[in-house]
Parts: structure tokens; sequence; C-alpha cells
């Protein structure tokens, strides 16, 4: 049902955790079925230098957030913006259509996170 | 070769080599219709009626007293269904709880559309229903109350005996129409079953949740209760369901019912002992736990647990991958939840619901089982915690409770 490394970020995630400095902190939930995403990122010249995520829920939202901060880790901030919830599900080999709330709800932290940023 | 653990009985269970034994011949050369009266045919009906004998035994019943039908849903559809169409002209009033099994919830859910009014009792904490709510809730133009005997999600035994009493009362009082059914699907070969002693009208029971293979079920019905069939076309099973019978599927029933009846008691003993010393391993080795149901009052083979700060169904897809088969009632699709009912009926909060899954045992699981979980578990807790917002804000918020720390 799930793709190798879809389990492979399910039983090691990558980058899990928080930021000693952040440069910005947000944590999005989903209103319906309560999934929730924390994303730190510590951004340096633009860069993102490294980011870390928590996530509660099923799976595939845990499995995202894994992947995504592996995804905009030493991305500039304009390249991670332009980052798409397809972007995420090539990466992690595709959702069964149940779950792409998912993925949904990782791009929708990123964004947040660098509007943030922006607004800073 | 990585460890396997199936601890998913309660979905179903693997069928016992006896039992494959037993049906063969009739999946080969024992092919004859019961119906027929040629030779074949009376090879067969010998067979089935062998079978029948065999699984009332295990409930205290008469042969006649037992319908096959094709699985525990359908023996939960023909008893609701049955009864609220055939008592239809004296009340159109059903009493069930709200921790029965989806296939009871269906149907009376259905009825409710077509006019019939369902009262759901509560259950407290323990996760049992009480008698005097059942009491409160009978009114004149009930016809039917449908509690289960023993829940499939976390094992509590409901007080079937005392609401048989109740019901009998009522009947003497003049209520002659009201008729009581209990799902016994979950309980039959974890539990003596005896149908004299629950007193109740009719009882379903499943062949995959005690060893034989899926496609068939049956339905106790006490002698002199009536009901509406809900198949149709033929005079098998005295009337009350049509259809060519499932000759190996029954041969195969028979022969687990009187396995299950024979191996019983140590059966049970060998899982609660298992059981007990699993939940005794996750309570010294996991934190922040909740054993969901009442403690003593449950059937011997199943534990249902509510692991804090994470969900079930990520710690089933991890114990999964390392071999370990497990199940959780809540499941999240489309960007809906839906938290599984029995542990919300429990009064637990949603985090708690989320959280919850369920071990359940077999009569072949072996200390090593049990000993590999106990390993592998703690472990698998630890890392979902680990990325969990909720649990980090936890230690956050206990470690300002206690600066020294």
């Amino acid at each position: 049902m799930y793709s190798e490394i879809f389990k492979d970020h399910l039983t090691h995630p990558r980058n899990a955790g928080e930021l000693a400095d952040p440069s910005v902190v947000v944590e999005e939930s989903n209103p319906i079925c309560g999934d929730r995403l924390r994303l730190a990122l510590r951004v340096c010249e633009g860069r993102i230098e490294e980011a870390r995520f928590l996530a509660y829920g099923c799976p595939p939202t845990l499995v995202c957030g894994s992947i995504i901060t592996e995804m905009i880790a030493g991305l500039s901030v304009q390249d991670a913006a332009r980052l798409t919830r397809q972007d995420l599900l090539d990466k992690l080999g595709g959702l069964p259509s149940r779950k792409m709330h998912a993925a949904a709800l990782a791009i929708e932290t990123l964004r947040l996170a660098l509007e943030r940023l922006r607004g800073d | 070769m990585k460890r396997r653990v199936y601890l998913d009985h309660s979905a179903t269970t693997p069928i016992d080599p006896r039992v494959v034994e037993a049906m063969l011949p009739y999946l080969t050369e024992k092919f004859g219709n019961p119906s027929s009266v040629h030779l074949f045919g009376q090879e067969a009906r010998a067979a089935v009626d062998r079978a029948r004998q065999l699984v009332a035994e295990l409930i205290g019943a008469q042969p006649q007293e037992l319908i096959f039908v094709s699985s525990g849903t359908e023996a939960n559809n023909l008893a609701i269904r049955g009864i609220a169409e055939r008592a239809a002209p004296y009340g159109r009033h059903i009493i069930t709880s709200a921790i029965e099994h989806p296939s009871v919830r269906g149907v009376c859910q259905a009825l409710e559309q077509r006019g019939w009014e369902v009262t759901r009792l509560p259950v407290g904490e323990d996760g049992l229903v009480r008698v005097e709510d059942v009491r409160a809730a009978i009114r004149p133009d009930t016809v039917l109350i449908t509690i289960m005997l023993a829940n499939n999600e976390i094992g509590t035994i409901q007080p079937i005996a005392e609401i048989s009493h109740l019901v009998r009362e009522e009947r003497q009082r003049g209520h002659r129409h009201l008729w009581f059914h209990t799902d016994a699907v979950q309980a039959a070969g974890r539990m003596a079953i005896n149908v004299a002693e629950l007193g109740c009208d009719l009882l379903s029971l499943s062949g995959h949740k005690l060893y034989a293979p899926k496609g068939i079920g049956a339905l106790y019905v006490r002698r002199g209760v009536q009901l509406a069939p809900q198949m149709l076309g033929g005079h098998q099973e005295r009337d009350r369901r049509a259809g060519t019978e499932a000759v190996p599927l029954i041969v195969a029933f028979g022969k687990a019912a009187e396995l299950a009846r024979q191996e019983l008691d140590a059966r049970i003993e060998r899982m609660r002992a298992l059981r007990d010393r699993f939940e005794r391993g996750v309570a010294e080795r996991i934190t922040d736990v909740v054993f969901n149901g009442h403690r003593e009052r449950r059937l011997p083979h199943l534990s249902n647990i509510s692991f804090r700060y994470i969900e079930g169904e990520g710690l089933l897809i991890n114990l999964d991958l390392q071999g370990i088969a497990v199940s959780t009632g809540s499941a999240c699709s489309s960007g809906t939840l839906e938290p599984s009912p029995v542990i919300r009926a429990l009064g637990r909060d949603e985090e708690l619901a989320r959280g919850a899954v369920r071990f359940s045992l077999g009569k072949d699981t072996s200390e090593e089982d049990i000993d590999y979980v106990l390993e592998v578990l703690p472990q698998a807790v630890e890392s979902l915690r680990r990325i969990s917002p909720l649990y980090h804000r936890a230690l956050g918020e206990r470690a300002e409770r206690s600066p020294s720390n």
C-alpha cells in the first residue's frame, strides 16, 4: 500500500524535533481530522539552513513532515516557496487518494512558514 | 527471517488444521446437496445434522434452534430485522447499546430510517451497560433489545443474564412481544456460553472467530420465537434461511465448535495468562498508557490500550513493518477522522480514542510471541512520540511544573 521510501521515513524519520534558534516556527492542523504538523526553519541570507518537524496524526502526515524537511534543507526561500503538493507526492512515491490531505497539510504549513518569514 | 506475530484474532483466526481435515472430503468426493434424496444427498445431510449438533453443544442449545447463515453479520441482520419485521404490529421500538458491532449498528440505523425508534444506551467508563438503564428504556412498544455479549474492541462482557431476567419480568407483566438478542460473535470460543443461563432469545455466532473458515455463521433462535426470514425461496433451515447449505463450511464450523468446547478451559487459561503478562510488561515499559474496558469482566484474549500523544494507525504500520499484526478502531480517511465510537463511548478524549490499539491473542500465541512484542512495542511508541508535537508540549509543561528537575 505504501512505498519503500514511505516506510523508511516512517521508521526512520529525518530531522525530527525542534530547533534551538529557529527563524520561524509554525504549527498547522487539519481542522477536520486533527492531524498536526509543526515546522521550524533556520534561514540565513535567504537560504534554509536547517528544517525540523514534529507531527501527530496518520502515517502519511508523519512521513510528509519528514520528507518535506529533507526537500527544503539547503533551498533558497524562493525555491522552497515553489514546491507543490505534486513534488512532495513524487518524492514519496505517491499516496492513496484518501490520504492526500497529508501532503496538502505539509505544503500549507511550509507556505505559512515562508509567509511569516517574509512578514518578519 | 523476521519473526511474525499475529495479535489480531478478534479480526479473524487461522483455520485449525483439524478443521481443514474435517471439511476437505466435503470439498471433494462428498459434494451432495443435503436436500437431495439420494445417497449423495443423505451423506451431506448427515454431515450438516452432525455439525448442527456440535455447534448447538457449544452454546447449550438444541440443534433445531440453530440457523446456519453466511456470517456473524448475517446472523445479526436476520435476528434484528427478522424480529423487528415480525413484531412490527406490536411496536417499533428497539433498545441497543452505543458500542455494538457495526453490523448491529447498521441494521438499527436502517430500521430507524424506515420508521422504527432506536434507543442507544450509553456505557460507563468501564464499557458496561447498566441494567437499570435497560429497565428505564423499556417502553410498551419495545419489541427488541439487542446488546452484545462481549465487545469486539475492548472485550467487556455485558450483564446479559441480568438483562434477560429483566425481560422475563416484563413478560410476566404482560409485555409478551419483547425479545432479547445478543451478538456472541467475539465471545464464542473465548468464554463459556450457555443459552439457558444467559436467557436470551437469539444469539449470533461466527465461524472464523473460532478457527473455522470465513463464510459461515449461525443464529440461535430459542424454540417458539418467530422471525421473518430475510432470504426467501427455499425450505432450507426450516424455512428460515433459503439457499443450499454450505456443507463444507458447516462441517468446518461444527468441528471448530467441537474443539472449542473440548479445549475451552485450557485456551482461556493460556490466553489470559499471556494477556496479563503482556499488559504487565506494557505498564512496566511504557508511560502514559490507558487500558480500556473493565479490568475483570472481559474476554481473556484481548487487550485494548490507548497510547497518549500518538495515533494508533502510525503504531499499527510501525509494528506491521516489524512483523507484528494488531488493529485500531479509528481511521483517518479523506482528511476526516473516524474515531472509534467504542473508545469515545467510554468517555475518553479524542487523543486517547485516536491512540487506541487492540491486541488480540489466539489459542496458539506463545510466550516468545509476547516477549517479542514487548521488545518491539516500547521502541515503536517512543519513536512516534519523539516526533509528536503533543508529546513535546507535555514534556515542556512537565519541566515547567518541576523546575528543579
